[in-house]
């Protein structure tokens, strides 16, 4: 009865919110809380808005303005009986652990944000042992950054690289003449191995076999050579694990004449892919990031308010900023409120506690908490994750795969290849 | 075979971009012996040009890459100008304003180009050569090299056959000397920095289509740059491009049969190698105090 009762608060909430969206996109409301009487509920970003992983960060931001800005419009946000505004406070760290560490520590004490998303990786790594010890829950793109210690520590949307999986599960069953594959992404242990272990553990399984796994650094400026060399084992799958250089390895793919199948953990601003390729050589490629506009999450089993009217609003204001994170840290936000609205508290300890205690659920449907297996602590919400192929030049949702099913069964081969590459594993 | 051949291509083609992108800090170096830090964010205006004029507003890209060249030669002028004259008989003080220009010209890219992702550049020549059914050669690599290779020839032509290519090179061999001679070093110096920050935009703007472009990326050309200038002979022309053809067939062949990153890696030890070993370079020469 009591999940029942939470159910029903949920959806109302996010009708609101897309309420909000369709009168913010149609009216070009911006609020003010120059007008409003209400409270300011603060939530931090300490995020990359510069540099290299800016595309992993900045489109993020803009997301959840427009989730801030739509719920501003409504009236704000109801939590524990008093009404707030919400406002996102940002530090840009530039993905450096020093300015990471100087951004907590501002949103937090500074700003007073109740919450904290990252993007993951080294950066969190920095900020963890703080947080913790100040009890701020702290949001993750990159599940491996949760240790047995990090109980403020949650990923409630990105399963990186987990996911990975099912886009191999729907590349060996709708195209099982493709037995060979080669794998090309960076070599950093917090994106490039954690998802290239990830996927040599989805081949082995679908047994597909890899002949050639190459990790380059961050100094490339030509991948003529890189994407050469593996063409020349002849593979009949192309695999960018998860590559910060996927438009310049497409490119080479298309000049160097690949028909074989590409898979990619994203395939960001893919529509400059295009630019630089053709629709036709685009056209096949398997990744894992819908674009919001896909009448596939309309489907029944998406929680996310407003799916289009969202991308219709990011689109307007960032044109060309669209990216695998846009949605993501609106998710988390969005998920964040709920669990506030339902404990009647925005404080740390309260929220995590019903998160952790109530049924979650997953943004495509689904919800397991899970991570225990792989990194000693389950903080890890994962659901279905949709399969994504370029089709007449859009990304298309093609299924939604099953990552819960796929780790109950094959944990063992993933924990192995994570232990070849040396990442940690309890 | 093919691999074979076709690293051989991959390798031609890179060093064109090395060669291009040395030039000028050799040049500066010669000329002024001044190390110019900021000589990669020359290149990266240069490629930001492009992406600005041509594929953000649709000039004609070939506009735009003489529109760079004009743009990245004022940058030089007002460098040698205003921080590199007045600091002539203090290489360090020189190279501290350099480092100075470097975070000024990446934070007005930053401001230009706003924050996020890299910038592309669609290329202007799209298609790709094939050659015995396996050697392939886009377009856009197969024009940058021919105009690369012209650029370069051209440079000699000025340096070799022009009273004012002497005059640069006499500069470059004894400051001092040159000047008893009645050559004006100031006069000189302005050549050799508007020479090489024209083949840096030059080699930006070939790059743009190529490249991913943000305002760090002078980070990695720079880098390339003082290999091949140290490998080469430091201050000399011809070493810095036989320099750049070899030290580009030898990163992409390590690159293409082993790895990246150990090609990264054997480049700077080759760099240190020849410190400890010829400090002079492959073309360089000592110089008696």
């Amino acid at each position: 009865m009591g999940f029942q009762l939470q159910q029903e608060s949920r959806r109302k909430f996010l009708k609101q919110v897309a309420a909000g969206a369709a009168t913010v996109s149609a009216a070009g409301i911006i609020p003010s809380r120059a007008f409003s009487a209400n409270k300011t509920l603060t939530v931090g970003m300490n995020i990359p808005m510069t540099g290299d992983l800016a595309p992993w960060g900045l489109p993020g931001f803009y997301g959840c303005e427009i989730i801030a800005n739509n719920i501003n419009a409504w009236g704000g946000v109801t939590i524990g009986g008093e009404t707030y505004d919400l406002s996102i406070a940002t530090y840009d760290h530039a993905y450096e652990t020093d300015k990471a560490v100087q951004g907590m520590k501002k949103l937090v004490l500074e700003d007073d944000a109740k919450m904290v998303m990252m993007l993951g990786g080294a950066t969190v790594a920095a900020v963890l042992p703080w947080a913790t010890r100040r009890k701020v829950l702290t949001t993750t793109l990159l599940p491996s950054d949760i240790t047995p210690d990090s109980e403020y520590l949650i990923a409630t949307c990105e399963s990186h690289p987990l996911y990975n999986v099912t886009g191999v599960e729907y590349l060996a069953r709708e195209f099982p003449d493709a037995k060979t594959a080669v794998i090309v992404t960076n070599n950093d242990v917090e994106y490039g191995l954690q998802s290239t272990a990830t996927y040599q553990a989805a081949f082995e399984v679908a047994g597909i076999e890899v002949v050639d796994t190459n990790l380059h650094g961050f100094d490339v400026t030509d991948f003529a050579p890189i994407v050469s060399s593996v063409l020349a084992k002849n593979p009949d799958i192309f695999c960018m694990a998860t590559s910060f250089y996927v438009t310049p390895i497409m490119e080479q793919l298309y000049h160097q004449g690949f028909t074989g199948k590409i898979i990619s953990c994203t395939l960001d601003y893919y529509h400059e892919i295009i630019q630089k390729t053709s629709v036709d050589f685009v056209n096949g490629t398997i990744f894992q990031f819908p674009d919001f506009d896909d009448p596939a999450l309309l489907e029944s089993g998406i929680s996310f308010p407003d799916p289009a009217g969202f991308d219709a609003a990011f689109r307007k204001d960032h044109p060309n900023d669209w990216s695998a994170v846009a949605w993501e840290y609106p998710v988390i936000l969005l998920n964040w409120l709920e669990n506030a609205k339902a404990a009647g508290s925005v404080e740390s300890e309260a929220v995590i506690a019903h998160m952790t205690n109530n049924k979650q659920e997953f943004v495509f449907g689904g919800g397991d908490w899970w991570g225990s297996q792989l990194w000693g602590l389950d903080n890890v919400l994962i659901g279905r994750w949709p399969v994504v192929v370029v089709t007449d030049g859009k990304a298309r949702i093609q299924e939604y795969g099953d990552l819960a099913g796929w780790l109950e069964k094959n944990k063992d081969v993933l924990t192995k290849h994570m232990k070849n590459l040396g990442l940690r594993t309890i | 075979m093919d691999l074979f051949i076709q690293t051989i291509v991959n390798g031609i083609i890179q060093s064109g971009f090395y060669a291009l992108a040395s030039i000028g800090l050799v040049l500066v170096f010669g000329v002024m012996r001044v190390v110019n830090f900021a000589h990669g964010e020359l290149v990266m205006v240069g490629a930001y040009t492009v992406w600005l004029v041509h594929a953000q507003h649709g000039a004609p890209y070939l506009f735009t890459v003489v529109l760079a060249i004009i743009l990245v030669t004022g940058i030089g002028l007002v460098m040698e100008r205003f921080l590199f004259r007045p600091m002539m008989n203090d290489p360090l003080g020189g190279l501290i304003c350099s480092i100075g220009v470097l975070f000024i010209l990446q934070v007005i890219a930053t401001y230009v180009g706003g924050e996020g992702p890299s910038k592309q550049v669609p290329p202007p020549f799209e298609g790709t050569m094939v050659i015995m059914d396996s050697i392939r050669i886009p377009y856009q690599r197969l024009f940058s090299i021919c105009v690369s290779a012209a650029a370069l020839v051209t440079l000699w032509y000025f340096l070799t056959r022009s009273t004012l290519g002497w005059a640069v090179r006499a500069v470059s061999m004894d400051r001092e000397a040159a000047a008893l001679q009645g050559i004006s070093t100031v006069r000189i110096s302005m050549v050799a920095i508007g020479v090489g920050a024209a083949m840096a935009g030059l080699a930006g703007a070939l790059m743009a289509p190529l490249t991913n472009i943000n305002p760090h990326m002078g980070h990695n050309v720079i880098i390339t740059a003082f290999i091949v200038t140290i490998v080469g002979g430091i201050g000399s022309l011809p070493g810095a491009v036989i320099a750049a053809v070899l030290y580009a067939l030898f990163h992409t062949f390590v690159t293409t049969y082993f790895s990246g990153t150990i090609a990264t890696i054997s480049g700077l030890l080759i760099m240190v190698l020849v410190l400890i070993v010829r400090p002079t370079g492959i073309m360089g020469h000592r110089v008696s105090e």
